[in-house]
């Protein structure tokens, strides 16, 4: 969104938090009028990325950013992950100011395509950002077996990252992000680019992360996953947050009721079933039979894992 | 302090690990290459031996002149690309939203870098000096094989005192011209010198968009920091007709740019001057010092930038 420099907006840069102290919270992420303003100058404009977000995330919760290219997903994290200062507003992880080496003991971060170092292999890099966060000797050792288990990237621990495919990628940016332990995961975009079997596991790790307790807070164009794993999401259009919700609340059409029957009625047995229905006093003619779709991507992995469990059970392909 | 010192040096580590597997170091081939090849080919239009004066062998002073002057062009062009090329390849690749996104402080992160740099500048320079003293020992055989081979066209000369005797001085000439503890004084000015100019280049690219940029400032500030003293000498000497602004001007750019011409005093150790080591420790004192500024600016333009 762009706003003519005529009535300029004052573009102050304040640390995200005036105070290093923590707040005591209830919420794992909380932002309060979050806002970021880049001034283009030459073009005499101000471009608002974000534009007065209020967000509360709990510990536990798997929460979905939703929203088109530049809409302000990627801003948000990365204002939550004190990469960025914000030109208005305040945000706070686990109550305290997300650039603080504090909150940032707490939080994993997964970036946008990320590229990592290219001349280091999987175990390398691992042990890289291990270090980093203070994990060292045995305690590192027995981490990184952790998550390249968790990741499943035995196949790629002596191999430099510049040959890794992108779910590769992905999966040791994961670990990376996992490597401290930490209690809140920024997934940006995490499955872009991966094919729909990588795409799974990495749903599938999601979930697993959910269930250990982790909070997970992601961006995402698969709104399909993001409505399998996510407990809650935010729709982001123009830098503003327009809708937020549990999934529940947001997808259930009150108006209507779904009944599933393991079976392929026949006209007459749908006729029969009409004719009782509309004894409770529902008009019939509003009553409809459709069968179920499975969506592409369940028949895809179907196929797809059928064909590997067959191989794996008949490795001599005979 | 401990864990922040262990960060630096694992993003230290990092830096250079990175450098020589990415074949950085295949520069010194070149290096020595080129160090041999001078030996052997120009050095020979010099005239062998000793000279006249019977103190200096031209050749031996050729190599010295050569290898240190190619010590501080490689390690020039390492430390200026090596530099240039660290902010924004890291910011390109986002690698650095992975490490800053980590318990690491934006100071810890650039120092580490620095540091990496440096290191591997101090590679660079150490292997670039061996092959400088292998060189000069293989001079210093020849110079004292065409002795030897002077000294043979006198029959029976070791019967003859006074011979004898001037051929143990011209042997001790050639020997002490090459093997000159001073040579060591020059290497660390030369590698003082580039260090500095890594603390440069560090600053440009804490605020510029693209190493070239980088490059061609860095590159240009250098070439003002080795003609700065020649300005002061004739702005600011007592007697000179300057104004008030071109005094101004050449204070301010002398307080803004190091004085890279006063660490030519090595010309003077390559000539076979004495230059104490209490000029030597001044001038790296006053690199420190210029570092130290450095560093802290970059920190704080580094700590304000967008990424």
């Amino acid at each position: 969104m762009y706003f003519p420099i005529g009535k300029r907006v004052a573009i102050v840069k304040i640390r995200t938090m005036e105070s290093s102290a923590p707040v005591a919270t209830p919420f794992a992420a909380e932002t309060v009028g979050l806002t970021k303003r880049y001034p283009l100058t030459w073009k005499r404009k101000v471009l608002v990325a974000l534009d007065h977000l209020d967000l509360q995330i709990r510990p536990g919760e798997v929460f979905g950013l939703l929203g088109p290219n530049g809409s302000g997903k990627s801003t948000t994290l990365k204002l939550l992950l004190g990469l960025i200062v914000p030109s208005e507003g305040e945000a706070r992880v686990f109550g305290l100011p997300p650039d603080s080496l504090d909150a940032r003991r707490r939080v994993g971060f997964l970036p946008e395509n990320p590229y990592f170092y290219g001349f280091l292999n999987g175990d390398e890099t691992l042990r890289f950002y291990g270090k980093l966060c203070g994990v060292t000797g045995p305690k590192l050792d027995r981490r990184i077996e952790e998550l390249i288990e968790l990741v499943g990237l035995q196949n790629g621990r002596e191999r430099p990252l510049r040959s890794y495919s992108k779910g590769m990628l992905q999966r040791i940016g994961l670990a990376q992000a996992l490597i401290h332990d930490p209690d809140l995961l920024f997934l940006d975009e995490p499955t872009a680019g991966v094919d729909p079997l990588g795409s799974a596991q990495i749903r599938d790790l999601i979930m697993r992360l959910k269930k250990m307790g982790k909070t997970v807070i992601f961006s995402s164009h698969l709104l399909e996953q993001v409505q399998e794993v996510a407990d809650r999401v935010a729709i982001f259009s123009l830098g503003k947050k327009v809708l937020e919700g549990s999934l529940e609340s947001l997808l259930a059409e009150s108006q209507s009721t779904q009944i599933n029957i393991p079976a392929e009625l026949s006209a007459e047995q749908q006729q029969r079933l009409r004719a009782a229905i509309s004894q409770t006093g529902i008009d019939d003619q509003k009553i409809r039979f459709t069968r179920p779709h499975l969506s592409l991507e369940q028949l895809y992995l179907r196929t797809v894992q059928a064909q590997a469990d067959l191989s794996s059970k008949n490795p001599s392909g005979k | 302090m401990i864990s922040s010192l262990h960060r630096i040096i694992t993003i230290a580590r990092n830096t250079l690990t990175e450098s020589v597997r990415k074949k950085v170091l295949n520069v010194l081939l070149i290096f020595a290459l080129v160090l041999v090849g001078s030996s052997v080919g120009f050095s020979q239009l010099a005239t062998p031996g000793l000279d006249s004066s019977g103190l200096f062998d031209a050749q031996i002073k050729f190599v010295k002149d050569f290898g240190c002057g190619a010590i501080g062009l490689f390690g020039f062009f390492i430390a200026l690309l090596s530099t240039a090329e660290l902010i924004p390849q890291e910011l390109h690749n986002r690698t650095i939203y992975t490490i800053l996104a980590k318990p690491v402080r934006r100071s810890e992160f650039l120092l580490g870098k620095f540091l990496g740099v440096v290191l591997l500048l101090a590679l660079c320079v150490a292997l670039m000096s061996l092959a400088f003293a292998a060189t000069l020992y293989w001079q210093e055989l020849q110079g004292l094989k065409t002795t030897d081979a002077a000294y043979a066209q006198s029959s029976n000369w070791q019967a003859n005192s006074v011979l004898v005797s001037a051929y143990n001085h011209d042997v001790q000439q050639i020997v002490q011209q090459v093997r000159d503890p001073q040579l060591i004084e020059a290497i660390i000015l030369i590698f003082a010198k580039l260090v500095m100019t890594i603390g440069i280049a560090l600053l440009i690219s804490t605020f510029a968009t693209s190493s070239i940029f980088t490059i061609v400032t860095t590159f240009m500030i250098y070439l003002i920091g080795h003609m700065e003293s020649t300005a002061r000498e004739f702005w600011l000497a007592s007697g000179a007709n300057s104004s008030i602004w071109q005094s101004s001007l050449v204070g301010f750019i002398s307080l803004l740019i190091p004085d890279m011409n006063s660490f030519t005093i090595v010309d003077e150790i390559l000539a076979g001057n004495k230059v104490p080591w209490s000029h030597a420790l001044n001038l790296i004192g006053y690199a420190d010092v210029y570092l130290i500024v450095l560093l802290a600016v970059s920190v704080v333009i580094f700590d304000y930038r967008e990424i």
